[in-house]
Formats: C-alpha cells, structure tokens, sequence
C-alpha cells in the first residue's frame, strides 16, 4: 500500500497542533492519496491533489479515513527498521507511547495513519528517516506502510544546482516542423528546460503518423502543434508552449516578424523548401538555426548548425560544397524558388531513430545557447553533425560511417560567392 | 598560493599606479577647468577609460569631451568643412589656454594636433611613446541627449553616446565587485594576443559587458567570459549604444577569435583543476593564459613545460596531466 501525501496536506501537517483527522481516496492497486485534513479542533478541510488525481478519477475509488499525530523521532526510526522486514509490525502499546497526544484506538478494521516527526535529523542524523510516515494501525499493532510525501518545489529547478536551468528558462526557441523529428525534439527541448517553445507547423496528426510521433492516438485529427503544446504543457510545465499552425513557406512574413524574440530556430521540417526558408529568415534575423533530418531513407542522421557568422556559409552554399565534393546528390528541388520543389517524401525510418536524431537537434540546440552564454562544457566539435542509424556501405565521403550508432563531426564550409542568403543585402 | 591569492597578486600589477592615476586625474581636471571657462562651452567631461575607471597602466592618455554652445556655432553639425573647423577651433582654444609658452590656465600642452574625431595634445614629447596626452573632442548635445561628434575625414558630424558605456560599466560594478578589475585584466590579456594588428581596447570593454558574467568568482568569471566571447565576437563587436556601428571593421577577428578559444579551453581545464585541488596546476594554465605576471606556483616540484607534460616512458619522470578518471556512480 502506498499513500500519497500532497504537499498541502504536509504542509498543514507540519504547521497544525498535535493530531488530526484525515480522508483518503484509494483505488484498488493499493495506492491512496489524502483528500482532505482536519486539525484537532477543526473542520476537515479539502487538499489540493494534484498527485494521484486522473488515476483515482478514472477507476473506482475507495473513501477511507484515519488520523495523523505528531510524535517522537525515535518512532520513524522504528518505522525505517520495520519497513525492512515484511509482516513486522511495531507493538500498539509502543506506538501508542510515542504520540504526543489524540490515540485512537483501532476497531475491527485498522484504520489509516500518518505520523509526524519533528526534529528528526537533529535527533538522528544518519537514520535518513523521513519526517512523515505512513502506518497501518490495527488490533495487532502498527504495521508501516510506504507514502510518498509531494516535495514543495517540483520541476526543473529541483536540478539548478547541477545543470543552468536559469539561463534556460529566459530562452525561447521556435521550432519549425512538428512531425516525428519535431514533436520528439518538442519533448526534449522542454526537457533540457527551454522557458518558452514556439511550435510551428500546419499539419494534423493522421493515423499514419502514430507510428512515429509522440503524441498519442487521441489527438488524431487535430493540429499537430496543438495537441503537442498540451501534452508538453502537461508533462513539463516549466515551459511555456505557443503553438502556431502556420506554414514556414506560405506564412513566412509571419515568422520573420516572430524570429528576432527567438534566441535559436530548429528547423525538423521535411521539403527542401521549407529548410532553406527556415535557414534563410534565421540568418536575417541574426540568430543561429539547427537543421534535422534523416538522409537516405532513413538511415543516416544529419544535423546541420548554421550560425550567422561571416565565416559560416548557409544551408545552400553547405549542400553545394558537398555535392561538388561528390558526398551528396543534389535535391533536384535545391535550385528551385521557394515554395516551389518536392515537398514529402514518405518517411522510411522508424521512430527511435528519427526521436535518436532529435534529441541530438535538441542537445545541439541548447549547446549553442549555452556556449554563448559561458558554459565551456557545452562545446560541440563542429557545425555538421552525422549519425549512422543504420549503416550503408560504400557511402561517399563524408557519409561514409562505417558501423550503426557511429557519430562524426564536421567544421562549417565558408559562404560561395554571390549567395542571396549569406551576402548582406 | 591559493588561487584568489594569486588572482590578487596579478590584478596588483594590472591595476594603474595610485600617483599616476591622481596625475592622470589633475591633468583632466585641469582641461576641464580650462574649457569650461570659455563662453562657447556648456560642459567638459572626461570619458574614456579613467571615466569608466576601467584603465589599465601606465595611463598615458585621457580622454575630454568639450560639449558647443550651438547658438554660437550655428554651422556645425551638418555635412561639410565644420567637422575640421571644429576641430580646429577646440585647438586653438587648447593652445590659448594650455600652450607651453603663454597659456593663460597652465602650461601643459607642448603640441596640439587635430586628428579624426579629437585634439590630441601631447603633454611630453610628442616622440615619446609613452608620452601623456590628452584628446579633446568636441561635441553637440542633442535634443535626445545624445553627442554629436566631428568626424574629419568623412567630413561630417557622426552620433555618439560615450555616457551611455560609462552608465554601462558603472552599473555592472554595482552589481558585482569584480567587473571593473576582470575588465583591466582582459584588456592586458590583449596585448599578447597573436593578431595582425592591434586590438582597441574598447573593443574587449564591449565584449566584457556582453559575456562577463555578474557573479561568481573570478576564475569562473574568465571561463565563462572567454567561452561566451569566443561564439560571440564572430557576431561582430559593436558599439553598445548601437550609434556607431562596428568599432573596429579592421580588427583580424579570426585571430582574435583564436585566442579567445584557447583561452576558454586552458581556463575550463584550469577550473577543473582547481575543483580538484591540484592548485599548482590550476596556477600554472591560469599563468599559461594570462602571461608571465600571473604567480607561478610557490616551489615547482616538476619540470617545466607543465600544459603537454614530458612523456613518462622517455624522460622517466611523470607527465605533469594525467588523464582523470571518471568517476563509477551509475545514474538511473
Ligand atoms: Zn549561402
């Protein structure tokens, strides 16, 4: 049996007299969650579940009552020790003898119990006890039950003594394409921390989709951007998601007003077109774009950064040195005006690997951000990053990965001469 | 040596002397007391780096801005010859009041030579390298509270809000006590940089304001400053008030940008260092980045060249690095 304890009902708890009432809710996988406390002299008021509540709504639930005390620490070091050994139990007389005040005695059925030790570490130090406890206390004595005690920060901030979620939060990424690729670097970009997310894509999700996007089966039919803004908003509520069901190509006066409040674009859109719209309005707007997508059906991951500095040439002139360098057979689309060439090809990959290649846009994404901002750990080793998902024999250089899971690393390639994107207009 | 101890020690020899600085602080004052008392002038302010006190020794030159009563140069301002009058006028008013043989306020200024954008006036020989000079610059205040500043050789009047980098760094020392001392470090640390040419030293003031960091320590501080700016100068450093443009078009930024890189990559091992208590050697990559001021390490107890290390199996005395091992505590 577990309960949980929300963290309004530890509160009150840990601030109330000696004793006290409570309600529980519990469904049948032996799991409960508090409802509502009672002070001694008070009435029983509700708490705010917001742990266990969907799983309690959703079967049916079981109303149980019982009672909370504050007691001596010694106690919660008999719990930890009974907690070890099943079917132990700490005798009545004993539990009884360690409340401050409020015993109730069990009747036939045992009833519910939380105690609260205050002073806990003071008293003992290396018995790592938590402060509340959960029992089970019947004619026989007290048995010790498992709860789970919501902490008073959850979230990203829990890992900010590890890990710059600060400079995370104040960052905004528009991420352009919410397809595969998208809706899985959508999820790790909330992961890593990123405060604000702009979701750019017209689609809605299809049954053929299922098979490779996050989001679930549910929300088929709607905007891709939509249903994944809630499902991120549910999951990671420290990042802020708009989403916005605009094509980058047909609505590009949109986002070219919306890139300069981006710190970084990501662009996980298929179509030639829509890639180089994206890393063309990027470059405008002075801030750096990642580039994900899978190459040869599905086999090689590629990541592209492409960075506005004068050294580093765009989407294009870095497709062009590749083809002439034989690695790359041109999109018959590269040459073509925007909004015009190929747009979908059927995705041949399997959904891992694509969400593989998006985590590492993700990761990509939030380095570049980090490095600017100071964090020498957040180097990458190059501009052009490649990962075989699954090999390919005899591929030309630089695509010549010789074992799945191998990664490799490229340095940017200048701007051609002439270059509508890279010279300044 | 711990290493704040050595940080103190090095900003010591970074930091201006305290009788140059006063000296430094007379001979402005005196400019300004000077200008001020002509009737065509409303203010005299000095800015630069005394201004900001962000100075780096020997202070050999000050900066005074003499801000022009328009209604008596109604002609300045505008596109043509009045850059260069006014240019000329501030010189002759400098001579008259500063010249070496008859100034009526003092007798400090041997030479006055108006350049691009101020008079420059040489209180030493003007063959001296390291002569003391004094550039005053001419200026309108306009309505948005901005200057207005003669530009020779374009012929023209150019925007320009000194007070506005001046506000800037103040308030950054405000916000952490290091600010100011870290920025003389790094204008030091340029000198010795490998690029063509040289390196305004606004330039790192610039980029300090953008990637320093406003609290934690100050080798921590240099970390992150020199990771930062080596993503951050391929951005193109320009001028805060966003008036001027690029500072410097011609500085060698692929240099520049090198150096920056090495240094993020020596201060991050230096750092890690330290988290591992090898001080000595934290000591020794901070001395490797920013020259030979910085204290090397009390009693070298190993052979020099301590960033590659001599291989063990040749010389048979122990690399100076060996390679950390990480550490078994799986995370689930
Ligand atoms: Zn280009």
């Amino acid at each position: 049996m577990l309960i949980l304890v929300p963290h309004h009902a530890a509160a009150t708890i840990r601030q109330a007299g000696p004793w006290g009432g409570m309600t529980l809710r519990g469904n049948h996988e032996d799991l409960a969650v508090i409802r509502g406390v009672s002070t001694r002299d008070g009435a029983t008021f509700p708490v705010n579940t917001s742990p266990g509540q969907n799983l309690i709504a959703a079967t049916g639930d079981v109303r149980a009552s019982g009672y909370w005390y504050r007691v001596a620490p010694v106690l919660h070091v008999y719990w930890r020790q009974v907690s070890g050994r099943l079917g132990t139990r700490v005798p009545l007389s004993v539990f009884q003898e360690h409340l401050t005040s409020g015993y109730k005695k069990p009747g036939t059925t045992p009833y519910l119990a939380l105690t609260y030790a205050p002073n806990l570490t003071d008293a003992f130090p290396d018995h790592n006890a938590p402060d509340i406890v959960a029992w089970r206390v019947g004619r026989d004595g007290a048995y010790p039950l498992n709860c789970l005690v919501e902490p008073s920060t959850t979230g990203i901030s829990q890992i900010q003594d590890h890990w710059p979620v600060r400079d995370l939060q104040t960052a905004h990424v528009m991420l352009v394409g919410a397809g595969s690729i998208g809706s899985a670097t959508a999820h790790a970009l909330a992961g890593y921390g990123i405060g604000h997310l702009t979701l750019v894509d017209p689609d809605r999700l299809s049954w053929h989709n299922l098979v490779r996007h996050t989001t679930s089966r549910r929300h088929v039919g709607r905007s891709k951007v939509t249903a994944l803004a809630e499902e991120l908003t549910d999951l990671r509520p420290d990042t802020t998601v708009t989403p916005l069901v605009l094509d980058v190509i047909d609505d590009a006066d949109r986002i070219r007003t919306l890139l300069p409040q981006s710190d970084l674009v990501l662009c996980t859109a298929d179509g030639v077109a829509a890639r180089r719209v994206t890393g063309h309005l990027a470059r405008r707007a002075g801030i750096p774009a990642v580039m994900a997508c899978v190459l040869q059906d599905g086999a090689l991951g590629e990541i592209l950064r492409l960075r506005p500095w004068p050294q580093h040439g765009c989407l294009t002139c870095r497709r062009q040195a590749l083809a002439e360098h034989g690695g790359i057979d041109p999109e018959p689309a590269l040459d073509a005006g925007y909004g015009t060439g190929t747009r979908h090809r059927p995705m041949t990959a399997v959904g891992p690997d694509l969400h593989l290649v998006a985590h590492l846009a993700a990761k990509t994404a939030i380095a570049t951000l980090l490095e600017r901002l100071g964090h020498p750990d957040q180097r990458l080793p190059g501009e052009h990053g490649l990962i075989s998902l699954r090999r390919q024999p005899d591929c030309a250089p630089p695509f010549d990965l010789n074992r799945t899971g191998e990664t490799r690393w490229l340095p940017a390639t200048p701007p051609r001469p002439g270059c509508p994107t890279c010279e300044t207009p | 040596m711990r290493i704040d101890e050595a940080f103190d020690e090095f900003q010591r020899s970074v930091n201006e002397d305290v009788g140059q600085t006063r000296l430094a602080r007379e001979r402005r004052d005196l400019f300004k007391r000077a200008l001020i008392s002509e009737p065509d002038v409303t203010e005299a302010f000095g800015s630069g780096s005394l201004r900001r006190s962000t100075q780096l020794k020997p202070i050999n030159d000050v900066d005074i801005i003499a801000v022009y009563d328009t209604t008596q140069h109604p002609d300045w301002g505008t596109a043509g010859l009045s850059a260069e009058d006014a240019l000329d006028h501030a010189r002759g008013q400098v001579n008259r009041l500063l010249g070496k043989t008859n100034g009526s306020h003092g007798n400090e200024v041997r030479l006055a030579l108006p350049r691009n954008h101020a008079v420059k006036c040489f209180l030493d020989d003007p063959d001296d390298e390291n002569g003391f000079t004094v550039d005053v610059m001419p200026a309108l205040r306009q309505a948005d509270g901005t200057l207005l500043i003669p530009e020779k050789l374009t012929q023209n009047w150019v925007p320009a809000d000194p007070e506005h980098l001046i506000d800037l760094v103040a308030d950054r020392q405000r916000d952490w006590e290091h600010f100011r001392p870290l920025v003389r470090v790094l204008k030091q640390w340029r000198h010795d940089v490998a690029v063509t040419g040289r390196i305004k030293s606004l330039v790192i003031e610039v980029l300090a304001l953008d990637c320093m960091p406003t609290s934690g320590n100050r080798p921590s501080a240099l970390r992150a400053f020199f990771t930062a700016s080596a993503a951050r100068v391929n951005e193109r450093v320009k001028d805060p008030a966003e008036l001027c443009g690029e500072i410097q078009p011609d500085l060698d930024y692929d240099g520049l940008q090198a150096a920056l890189a090495d240094a993020a990559e020596l201060a991050d091992r230096a750092c890690a260092a330290a988290a591992a208590g090898e001080t000595d050697q934290a000591l020794r990559l901070w001395q490797e980045i920013l020259g030979d001021s910085f204290p090397a390490p009390a009693a070298p107890t190993k052979p020099a060249n301590p960033v590659t290390g001599a291989p063990a199996l040749i010389t048979g005395t122990p690399a100076l690095i060996t390679p950390r091992p990480i550490k078994d505590a799986p995370q689930g």
